[in-house]
């Protein structure tokens, strides 16, 4: 009896320990994100290097974690709500790492960006603004996986229109200046990338959200539309 | 029966009820220590009386030394949430414990929901996360809140055995000022680097090589833009550096507005050569106190402005309206105007929304502070409206305090 308690405490630290070193990877995503956008707008090229050199560390994470899920079930063969965790955690990791990877990308395009030297500076505010957007969206998923909290999960799905519409409205503005000045185009799609980066971020966030409901309910709430998830939730 | 046995009656009669006596305040002892909460001890006699009476003392001692703490808990907690720092309570595993509002609101932490989480995964910032794991507390931390509005400055102490206190402190103003004095002279090298490299590009090259004289004029005359360019903007430094350690200016000291306003458009229509439509209008007949070089150099830099940034064929508006009420003298121009997201930052020095545009007009990029100083040391505000495309509007407002009628009607 005392040896199977002893068992379960020991699970229950395990899991603490990979959910604490989650949250931390996604700390360090929120960064990457941050710095990239600031390499965007300032063309700092010792920012870019330093985003692209850390996006190493993002995908040790991963590794680690991936590593420390697979021991987990392995040895604990968890069943109801622990493996609903392990599964989710294991998709959030998968999220992340590719949240790293946009990241990196923006840091890329704006090095090249940069490079061409023309940019209209106008650009910037609406770019700046999605990605205000992302890594709130970001941080509140991380939030809610945090304290497992379903209603602010559920908030960060209503986020993704918002970012849909700035990601739009980014479109029509560089496709003005593209037909303005046929020499911004070559910047100006490069930024339509930076752009799609961003609306990326978005979605992998809103995905993360997703795991949370699933982790608290053990409903699959993802292809759902945000009124469905909506009253789904208010049902209790 | 004998005597005998009626006194070994009455004495195990007596016992009887002697110790039942005993067992009921015995009973009653124990149904009182029984209690989840203790009331007064039962009251009673003899021997038991005086147990009960103790009892009664050390309790009386022992609520009072409660009471005594809990304040002195409920004192120390509203202390700390009185600290103008966020404080939170962590546990040896870095664990949150108890956290006042300040901490709420710089970190984000939830106080109640949050109890018992790691720290690190609400405070999930890398550097922070460094910190706690190679734990060298000797130095705060410095990161960005949650939203990357401010700039907070953590540190950990340790408090007890095992327990942590962290505090954290919001040091926007302070890394505002450190990174606009880095900037400051970063920015100051800079531009005085470009026209010297130019210089001595072309000194060099009268040194090394044979010209003819028409060579070296070509060159000289090529230099002597640079000169001038590193002279503005010396002057422009030292005239910054003035205002900001100058007495504060005369208030009893006129400064006629109408041959000021002359001056200024006179300028205006210098530097315009005739390629801007220039109007000057004046509404009241107030003249200004103050230091008339002051107010002349804001005038001419905010008019200076508008010539540059106003493509030929625009419109520019000179307007000193005045009332008993205030002053205003505002430049309005048909230009390029202004993207919002630039204005809080027009008047920082060397800031500027378009490098190569400010270079190739002329600007030294401190015109604007230039402005803001000598307004304020005038109690006067700038006011900056603008729309892209469209044109801008500067607007320097006077309080009623730095106006003075004009003592007799100029004729114009």
């Amino acid at each position: 009896m005392g040896n199977a308690e002893h068992i379960s405490k020991q699970f229950e630290a395990d899991l603490d320990t990979t959910r604490t070193r989650v949250l931390q990877m996604g700390g360090l995503v929120e960064a990457q994100i941050l710095a990239a956008i600031q390499a965007f707008s300032t063309g700092d090229a010792a920012l870019v290097t330093q985003v692209i050199e850390n996006d190493a560390r993002v995908n040790g994470y991963e590794v680690a974690i991936d590593g420390a899920i697979n021991h987990i079930v392995v040895k604990r063969q968890p069943a109801a709500s622990d493996l609903r965790l392990i599964m989710a955690i294991s998709k959030i990791v998968t999220d992340l790492e590719r949240i790293g990877d946009e990241a990196e990308k923006i840091a890329r395009m704006s090095k090249r960006i940069h490079e061409q030297g023309a940019h209209p500076a106008q650009r910037f505010p609406a770019i700046r603004h999605a990605a205000q957007i992302a890594v709130k969206m970001l941080r509140q998923s991380l939030d809610s996986f945090a304290r497992l909290d379903v209603n602010s999960a559920a908030e960060v799905l209503k986020e993704d229109t918002a970012i849909d519409d700035e990601f739009r409205s980014v479109l029509r503005q560089l496709i003005t200046y593209m037909m303005e000045d046929p020499r911004t185009i070559s910047a100006s799609l490069e930024t339509v990338w930076v752009a799609k980066a961003i609306e990326r971020i978005g979605d992998h966030s809103k995905n993360i959200a997703e795991q949370v409901i699933y982790i608290v309910r053990g409903t699959d709430v993802r292809h759902t539309s945000f009124e469905d998830v909506e009253r789904e939730l208010s049902k209790e | 029966m004998t005597w005998l046995e009626i006194g070994l009656a009455l004495l195990a009669a007596a016992l009887a009820v002697a110790l039942y006596r005993q067992l009921r305040e015995f009973r009653k002892l124990k149904r009182w220590a029984s209690q989840s909460r203790l009331s007064d001890p039962p009251e009673a006699e003899g021997g038991w009386g005086e147990v009960f009476n103790f009892l009664h003392r050390h309790r009386r001692v022992m609520l009072k030394r409660r009471r005594e703490l809990a304040q002195l808990m409920v004192r120390s907690r509203r202390g700390a949430q009185a600290l103008p720092y966020g404080v939170a309570v962590l546990d040896a595993d870095y664990r949150l414990d108890w956290c006042n509002d300040a901490a709420r609101d710089q970190l984000g932490f939830d106080a109640d929901r949050d109890r018992g989480q790691p720290i690190v995964n609400i405070v999930r910032a890398p550097e922070f996360v460094d910190y706690l794991r190679v734990a060298d507390f000797s130095e705060p931390v410095r990161l960005g809140s949650p939203g990357g509005r401010r700039t907070l400055s953590l540190q950990i102490v340790s408090f007890g055995d095992e327990d942590h206190l962290l505090l954290s402190q919001d040091v926007t103003g302070a890394a505002r000022v450190e990174a606009m004095r880095r900037d400051f002279v970063a920015n100051v090298s800079h531009e005085l680097r470009t026209p010297l490299t130019v210089l001595a590009g072309f000194l060099e090259t009268i040194q090394d090589l044979k010209l003819d004289a028409g060579r070296v004029r070509d060159y000289v005359g090529l230099m002597a833009p640079q000169a001038e360019r590193m002279k503005h903007l010396i002057d422009d430094l030292l005239t910054l550096s003035v205002l900001e350690h100058a007495p504060p200016p005369p208030d009893a000291e006129r400064v006629l507005m109408r041959p000021l306003l002359q001056r200024v458009r006179a300028e205006a229509d210098a530097l315009s050569l005739g390629k801007h439509r220039i109007s000057l209008e004046v509404a009241g007949s107030h003249d200004l106190l103050g230091a008339e070089r002051e107010i002349a150099s804001a005038f001419t830099n905010l008019v200076t402005n508008a010539v540059r940034y106003t493509p030929a064929g625009g419109d520019i508006r000179l307007r000193w309206i005045s009332t008993d009420a205030g002053g205003e003298f505002s430049v309005e121009d048909s230009g390029i105007g202004i993207d919002p997201e630039h204005l809080p930052r027009l008047t920082e020095r060397f800031y500027r929304v378009d490098r190569g545009r400010s270079r190739e007009t002329g600007g030294t990029g401190l015109g604007l502070s230039i402005v803001k100083h000598a307004l304020a040391r005038h109690q006067a505000a700038l006011a900056v409206d603008s729309r892209p495309g469209k044109g801008s509007r500067f607007s320097a407002r006077f309080p009623a305090t730095r106006l003075a009628a004009a003592a007799q009607k100029v004729q114009g």
